[in-house]
This record gives structure tokens, sequence and C-alpha cells, in this order.
């Protein structure tokens, strides 16, 4: 399938045909603008030309926004729901990402920033501003005519962290889909896409906090991109498509507003936080929390090996996950659970069955029981139950009284 | 100008302020106090006891998008041919001051740009092509008038410090206030105080981080947290970081009893949702949320085990009395018996207040464009303009645009923006449900019903609603405006019933809603009265208990009054009587006439007949 496609200009043979003047062009822009992320795709304009999109230098995304160390991962106390739903998340990125709600002050964005450095490493084409696999690259480009065939031995690969995208929420469609380069178009009157933050995002994580108060249009793009895959930009008479496959994860406080429905019905698990009541973890969470401000880098140096021991684990499992298996008699009974609960569509089975997977292989048990299923039910399905204000049962509190009405009846046949 | 020390009164604030000016890992102090106090008099005079060159921004409240968090400047661009970046004032305000007067007014997409950039301590610019990181590290220094609305939770759980609200009534003070205003002190005099105090100030950055607090009061802190209902863990630390700056200022290295007090008060007490009876709790609260001692050790490895058990249980022997002695004394100080009184009273000064007209014309305001078909809305005709510029040149070397006109610009349909207002906002339904009487019960029910019953809808029509109760002597506010089905269920959960019937209190109460929700952007509101429309209470007792009953002339005149002048104000009203009442003397309906609006009659309604007569309307 062409996951890349360049329409409504003729394709040049050779994707460097800039003029010298476009390059000194392009030099003193990029001089003026040292922020700038992500060197455009290059395309001469007017009546002729679009470059192949081949970036020059793509900067790594998960390195390119760090400023200051983020608190790790290990050192964060409690909240083991959140951090559970993150972590299946990356051992199956299919899960379909993880909606965190609950308390202000609860550590939710520190969580989910902390995440990158206990991330595993993908393969990407080198210097691939859409990190891309080899694979993926040779479709995409291929896939264009007139150009030459590619040498796939010709291609360096090259090892990133996944990227961990931040979209603030005041940022606006252009940067989140991505444009025609302005910089280059003023300059040399060139036109060339600029990718946005869904093609930095594509394989890896797309973190939106506070996202219940994200804009509507940015919620269309993002559900539009999410059900597909990919991005379509089109603007100055050029169409781009990109692949934009990202987990999809989500803080914010309930009570600040509603959740559009569409967009929370995307989210693969929902993980509900709430304030710690416990006197001694509250005691250990502002200790740590003072020692990391006090001395930021001895703190990171004494969580180094747990943040290691994490990493390696979560990587053991993604090795794992493909040889675990799941009896039908188990599936059996998610889908009766979901039934009773009531719940639309096949959307909870098949989370629950991922998840269920995920958990298994995390835990370095090759074999999905229904132990499993009951620990991750209520992430799976606590969206996805009818709200009702007048309702006093908990969500979690229903999903386990099912889970225990679906194994009594299990048991008993 | 007028120096942080000639400012009279506001002595919880001052001092709050200089906690900041210690620890500025605090975040920010907000201060909520009545027009003309002097609050944004003494935020200003803030800046002059910080070291020489801390940047003090000021934060408009028409600010845009693009200059709260930066973006092109469009005229440096233009005349350069080059992008230049314009800073936002959120990172103008870095390693310094941002103040914002009037914060609980400020608009709600503003508010959550400014609490991000507070949890990152950075501003991301995606915008318009540019992808940059701009620092924005500041303080937060937010006043607040709280009969215009208050601020939303999500911001003050970023920022350490609250001021308890006290209305500033004493008359002396007031008049050495003038006497400052008129410039009657020794400029002298004020200079030198301002040297001391900014030599204090310094005294005590340095101590700071010589100042040690024991585990123990680390614990009675978060207990007291606990037991005031306080959400989140955040707030943890800045308790202990604000009772560490008390003892600094102080110059002490150990962290003493009074400034756990002033934590308390400063940090905790005003995010409190309940307040602890001295006995009644006291015996409850600690020991059944404690959890084992050993527990968290065996969790974490890593944990410093600097808590032996023993050591922590003996502790926790302790602590339940400290706690509860800091917490009351905290409570009592700053608590006056009339709290409530204090707060209507301010609430009613807005009543005649001009601000609250000047306020709605702000309505719908221009937020941010967007890319947009020219019909579906107003060109924003700069930003169109912008989009453009950069392809002038290629534009008129492109052969398909060269039949077209010569104009100064070509503007394409690419390039057109239309103008994003103010999130739209629907109409505020605001139920007022008589929870006085035997029926109450039935009534609340139904209440609740519809209520959730609209908000399930709530989104796709940005409705929201707020519920008010009204028995006893007063009226309250059960559910303040919201779209959240979260919120009402926690909040209708329980309903007190039973009691007198204040109705003129609840149309006052109903009206105040109404007004502030103007200032947020609601353009319609429309009361849901579910009563038998029979009042008993009058205003008075509302506000002075004592006060003796009102007689039927008064009643009536005061719902008349009321009501004509919720009618002139433009909000619209049903009255619903579900009470099957064969005796009714037609009270409800004349309620409805009062009010203009109109009147249902359905006995033992359920709720979804409420909505349908609700939606119909």
């Amino acid at each position: 399938m062409n996951d890349f496609s360049v329409h409504g200009a003729r394709v040049p043979t050779k994707p460097s045909i800039m003029t010298q003047t476009d390059k000194a062009g392009t030099k003193t822009a990029a001089k003026k603008t040292p922020a700038k992320k992500a060197p455009a795709v290059k395309a001469k304009a007017v009546s002729t030309v679009i470059a192949a999109p081949e970036p020059k230098k793509a900067a790594t995304s998960a390195a390119k926004k760090k400023s200051g160390l983020a608190f790790p991962f290990t050192a964060i106390v409690g909240q083991e729901e959140m951090k559970l739903s993150l972590i299946l998340n990356i051992i199956d990125p299919r899960i379909g990402g993880v909606l965190v709600m609950g308390h202000r002050g609860t550590g939710k964005s520190t969580t989910v920033r902390a995440l990158a450095e206990v991330l595993p490493f993908i393969d990407r084409v080198k210097d691939d501003t859409y990190n891309r696999t080899l694979e993926q690259y040779l479709e995409g480009e291929e896939g264009k005519k007139g150009r030459a065939a590619l040498d796939p031995a010709s291609l360096q690969m090259e090892k990133i962290p996944v990227p961990v995208v931040d979209l603030p929420l005041g940022a606006t469609e252009d940067r989140v889909c991505g444009t025609i380069d302005i910089e280059q178009a003023l300059t040399s009157g060139v036109k060339a896409f600029e990718p946005g933050l869904l093609a930095q995002a594509n394989r890896g994580f797309l973190y939106i906090d506070e996202v219940n108060l994200l804009d509507d249009h940015l919620v269309d793009v993002l559900l539009d991109v999410a059900a597909s895959g990919k991005n379509v930009v089109e603007r100055e008479g050029i169409s781009i498509r990109h692949p934009a496959r990202f987990v999809l994860v989500g803080s914010g406080n309930p009570e600040e507003g509603e959740l559009r429905p569409q967009l929370l019905d995307r989210f693969g698990l929902h993980a509900r936080i709430i304030t710690i009541l416990d006197v001694s973890k509250r005691v250990d969470i502002v200790k740590r929390r003072r020692e990391f401000d006090d001395d930021p880098d001895a703190f990171m140096k004494k969580y180094s090996r747990e943040q290691q021991k994490l990493q390696k684990k979560i990587q053991q499992a993604k090795d794992l996950l493909p040889e675990v298996t799941m009896d039908d008699s188990v599936l059996t009974d998610i889908a009766r659970l979901c039934m009773n609960l009531g719940i639309d569509g096949h959307r909870g089975e098949l989370t629950i069955t991922r998840t269920a997977h995920a958990h298994a292989a995390f835990l370095g048990e090759k074999e999905v029981t229904m132990k499993h299923v009951k620990e991750i039910a209520g992430l799976c399905l606590r969206h996805r139950l009818r709200k009702d204000p007048l309702e006093t049962l908990d969500a979690g509190e229903k999903i386990d009284r099912e889970i225990a009405k679906v194994l009594g009846e299990a048991e008993a046949v | 100008m007028i120096a942080f020390t000639d400012i009279v009164g506001m002595d919880l604030a001052k001092k709050a302020l200089m906690l900041l000016a210690v620890d500025s890992s605090l975040g920010g102090v907000v201060i909520p106090s009545a027009v003309g106090s002097g609050k944004s008099t003494i935020a200003r005079a803030f800046a002059h006891i910080l070291p020489e060159g801390t940047p003090f921004v000021e934060l408009p409240l028409n600010v845009t998008e693009d200059r709260l968090i930066g973006g092109v400047d469009l005229e440096a661009t233009l005349a350069t041919g080059v992008r230049v970046v314009q800073h936002g004032v959120l990172s103008k305000a870095n390693g310094g001051v941002l103040y914002v007067d009037s914060i609980s007014l400020l608009d709600s997409s503003a508010v959550s740009h400014i609490m991000d950039a507070i949890s990152r301590g950075e501003v991301l610019v995606e915008r318009e092509g540019l992808s940059e990181v701009h620092p924005a590290k500041f303080m937060l220094v937010g006043t607040y008038d709280p009969s215009d609305g208050e601020v939303r939770m999500g911001l003050l759980d970023r920022i350490g410090i609250i001021v308890p609200f006290t209305a500033q009534n004493d008359y002396r003070a007031r008049k050495k206030i003038v006497n400052t205003v008129l410039g009657k002190r020794d400029a002298e005099d004020t200079q030198d105080e301002l040297n001391m105090l900014t030599g204090f100030i310094q005294a005590a950055r340095e101590q700071l981080p010589l100042v040690s607090i024991t585990n123990e009061q680390v614990q009675a802190l978060i207990q007291t947290a606990i037991s005031l209902g306080v959400e989140g863990n955040r707030v943890d630390i800045f308790t202990v970081r604000a009772a560490i700056a008390s003892a600094a200022l102080a110059q002490r290295s150990d962290v003493e009893d009074e400034d756990m007090k002033l934590a308390i008060k400063l940090v905790l007490i005003p995010r409190a949702t309940r307040m602890p009876e001295r006995e009644a709790e006291a015996e409850e609260m600690p020991p059944q949320e404690e959890p084992p001692p050993e527990e968290p050790e065996a969790e974490d490895e890593n944990s410093q085990a600097d808590t032996p058990d023993s050591e922590a249980e003996e502790e926790q022997k302790d602590t339940p009395d400290m706690i509860e002695e800091l917490m009351m004394d905290a409570i009592e100080m700053e608590l006056p018996d009339n709290i409530l009184n204090i707060s209507l009273a301010s609430k009613k000064k807005a009543t005649t207040g001009s601000r609250g007209e000047a306020l709605n014309n702000k309505r719908g305001r221009f937020v941010r464009s967007q890319p947009g078909e020219m019909r579906s809305g107003k060109v924003a005709l700069i930003p169109t303009l912008i989009s453009a510029a950069p392809w002038q040149e290629t534009r008129r070397r492109d052969k398909k645009l060269a039949g077209r006109p010569k104009t100064a610009l070509i503007i394409t349909k690419d390039d057109v923006k239309i103008k994003r207002f103010r999130d739209k906002s629907g109409t505020l339904f605001i139920f007022m449900v008589d929870a006085s009487g035997s029926m109450a019960l039935n009534r609340m029910r139904q209440a609740k019903g519809a209520v959730a019953s609209l908000l399930q809808n709530a989104y796709v029509h940005r409705d929201q609603v707020a519920l008010i109760s009204f028995r006893g002597k007063q009226a309250q506010v059960l559910l303040p405006p919201s779209q959240s089905v979260d919120r009402a269920k926690r909040e209708l959960d329980v309903l007190p019933t039973g009691g007198g019937t204040p109705l003129a209190s609840a149309l006052y109460l109903g009206w105040e809603t109404a007004k502030q929700a103007r200032t947020k952007g609601v353009t319609q509101v429309m009361f849901v009265l579910i009563t038998d429309g029979r009042g008993n209470i009058g205003l008075q007792a509302t506000f002075e208990p004592d006060a003796e009953k009102a007689s039927k002339e008064l009643l009536e005149k005061e719902i008349e009054s009321l009501s004509l002048s919720i009618q002139a104000d433009g909000v619209a009203a049903i009255v619903i009587d579900t009470q099957m009442n064969y005796l009714s003397r037609g009270e409800a309906p004349k309620l409805a006439q009062k009010l203009g609006g109109r009147y249902f009659y359905l006995p033992n309604a359920k709720a979804e007949q409420i909505v349908e007569a609700v939606s119909s309307f």
C-alpha cells in the first residue's frame, strides 16, 4: 500500500534539483531560526516540481525537547493503575493508548513525561522524519511515479528511542499536521513540506495534557488521523500523505470538562487516578520530590538501575508477546463479560484481549488466563460503560461484580 | 509609588508574598479580596521587594493566544523577509512575576495555557509553522474579587499559596490607606523600611537551604491535608515548602509550630473541602486511614529506610494530638463566625456595581484564527494576510494565476483564516429546587434526574447546568454551573431536605449565579424552578439569622421586585409544580407570571417530562 504519495505536481527524477540560490536561501533561513526542528522536505515550487520527501537531518524527536531532567518513572510513588496502562501500551501499541483521568495534583503529567526514559528503541531509516521502518520507507517511496527504484542496501538504518511527542493545547493545526515551509517560500519561493507533530509521533506516543480542553477542530484532526493511521495535508497545490500511527495518551481532570464521546472511544484504556490517602506514601512523595529538586543528577543516578531494569523488562515482554496464547474459553468469557455489561460494539473485547496478552507478557507468562483479564478489565471497560449520574456504584465495582459472575458461571459449567 | 511597607492591613497577603519572595518554587500567591482593599496595589508593590531586575509582567485580561504563547511577528517578518519570532507574555515573565488582576475573569483557554506553562516550566510554541520551546518559569500572583466568580481549581492547584478571604472593613485602617495614597508619609521612611525588608528577604533566601523539617512535622502536615479533604498530593509539597520558607524568614534552622500553622493557613485551609469538628473527627480520623507502617517499605526497596518500624509507630501515636491542635488553632485564627455572611455581603455589593455590564460586552471575544471557508465565519484579516504574504513571489510567477487581475496581493482560498471566538456556550440551566417540606425528597429526585439527563447531552449543545436547593434559612448552590457528569454525580450525592422555604433567597442566588456565568461567556440563562411557589422565609433571614419572621406582605414584595429585576435582566424562567395538591392556592402560576415565564403542572413528573418541558421552552 502506498503510504506516502505526492500529488498535484510533476515528480522530478532526482530529489535534489535545487538551484544554487535556493540553497543559499535555505541556509540563511536556517540560521535565523536556530530552534527549528525538522528541516523541511525540499520541493521546488511554481508550476513544476515537488521533491521526494528526503529530509536531510531529522532531529531525533525524543531528544529535541528536553530542557532539564524529567522525574524518573520508577521513583513515582503509587498510581499503579496509570503506570501499568502506560507500560502495557509500550508492550503492545495496538492497545490504543491510555486516557488518564483523575484528581488534580496526583502526578498525571509527571508520570507520562517520565515515560520517555524507560522506552525501548526502534529501528528507522536514518534521519527519516516519519520514523519509518525499512519496509514502510520502501513502500512509501517506491510507489511514487517516475521515481527510480530504491536500493535497500543504500539506505542506512538507525536506532532511536520510541518518540514521545507533546501536543500543547495552544498548538495550531498547521503545526500538528505539517504545512508548507513558510521560510523557504519566503526566501526562495520554494514549496517544501514541513512535517508536523503527527509525523514526529509516528510509531511513538502522542501526549495531550488536559485533553478534555482540546480545541474542537484539533479533536477532529486527531480522530481522523487516529482512524486512518495516515495524515493528509493539502495546501498550495500539493498533497502529502504520510503514515501517522501513534499511541494516544491523554490526561485531564474530569471536573474541568467532559471528553467528546468519539475521542473517549478512541482510547484503549482508561486509568483512573485519585489522591493517595496513605500518609507514609505521601511523606515518601514529598521526600523524593525535594530530593530531586535539590540535586536532579544525583537523584537520577540513584534510580538509574531501577530504570534500566524496567526498560529491560519491557523489552523482554515485547519479545515474548508473539508467543503468548489464549484459550478460546477465555475469549468466550471476555465476550460474555462485555455482553453482560451492555457494551456496544466489539472494541471492548478486542481491547481486553490485546491488553491481557500484553499483561501476561509483562509478567513473563505465556498463557492468558482469566486472572490476567480480571486485572485489566476495569482499565479496558471503564469508559465504555454508559454514564449515569444517579448510579451510585463505581464503574470499577460494577465491572468486578460482572467478572465474578462470569467466573462463577464458568466454574459452574 | 506605594511601597510594600506602606500598605495597611492585608497582613496575611503580605506574609504570603514574602514567603513567595523567599522561595519562588511555591509557585505563586492568589489573593481574593473585595474591591478597593488594595489587592492590586499590594501585588504591584511586591515587585519592589524582589531583587533588582526581576521581570514583572502584567497580564491583560483580553490577551490573545498568540500574545500569551508567542508567535510570528508580522511586522518584522514582512520587513526582513525572514520569519521573526515574538515571545509571548508567559516567556517574558520567565524568572520573575506574572501578575493577573481579576484572575477569576480570565478566559478559560488562557487559564489552560498558564496551567500548562506552570507545569512544564516552559512554553511549547507549536504555531504557524513555528516549533520552539521558550523557558517560562515564573511566580504567578493573582488577585480577584470573589463576587466575580471563582478561579478555576486546576489553576489554583498549581499555585502554592491562597490567601484566605477576608473583607477589609476596618474603618481606621482604611483611613490610613487613604493617607498613604495621598502621599502623607515620609518618603525617606518608606525607603528605609523597604531596604530593611529587602534585606530580610535576602537573608531568608540564604537561610532557606539550612532549614530542616522533621519527619513527624511532614507527617502532621499531610495528616492535616487529608483530614481537611484536600485533593491531590502536590499540595503536600507546597505545604512543606511554605513551612520551611516561614522558618527561613524568621532566621531559624528548624521548623516550628508557628511555621506549620502558617503553612496550614495559607496552603491547606483555602483548599479544604470539609472542616473537621474538634471531637467528632478526631476520633475517626487518624487510625483508620493509617496503613501498617511496614507496607510501603516492603514495596519500595530503594526508598531510604530511615524510618524504622518502631520509630514510625511511635510517631503515629504522637501525631494526632499535635495535628488536631495545629489545625484547630489555624482554623480558629482564620475563620470568623460570620464567614458565610461575608461572602454573601460581598456578593450583594456586586449587584450595584457597574462591572458586570462592561464585561458582558466581551462575550464572544476573538481568540484565535483557523483555516476555513470564507463564508463559514468572519474573516480574520491579519492572519489571512500573514498566510498570503510569503506566497506572493511564487504566485506572481505561477502561470495558472496569470489571468487574474493585477492586485497588490494575490490571495487564494488557502490563505483564508476565519475568526474563532471564545468557546461558544449554550444555555445555562439553573435548577432551583424547593427542598423544604415533606415532598422535598420527591422533587429532589426529579430534579436530579432532569439534571442528569440534560448533562448527558450537554456536550452537544454546550449547555451547562447548575443546581440550587432552598430550605431552612437560605438557598445554597449545590452544583455550580458545570458540564461535568462526574461532578454533578458527586455533588448531588447528599441532598439535605426539610425546613422552611426561602424562595426569595433562591431567586437571589440564582440571579447571582447567572450574572457570574455571563462574565464567563454564557449568553442564555434559564431558571427552572421546581416548587409550589410558596415561600415563607424572607431575604432578611438570610443575612441576619436573628431577624424576625417577615410578614406576608414583605415576602411577596421581595419576590415581586426580585422577579422583575430578573426578568428585566433577560433571564428566562419556567416554574414546575410537581405536587399533587388539591389545596393549591395557585402560588406557582403567579410566580411564573411574575418572572414572565411559563408554568407547568406536572404531578408526579418523571425526570424526562421535566427535560421535555425545559427543552420545549
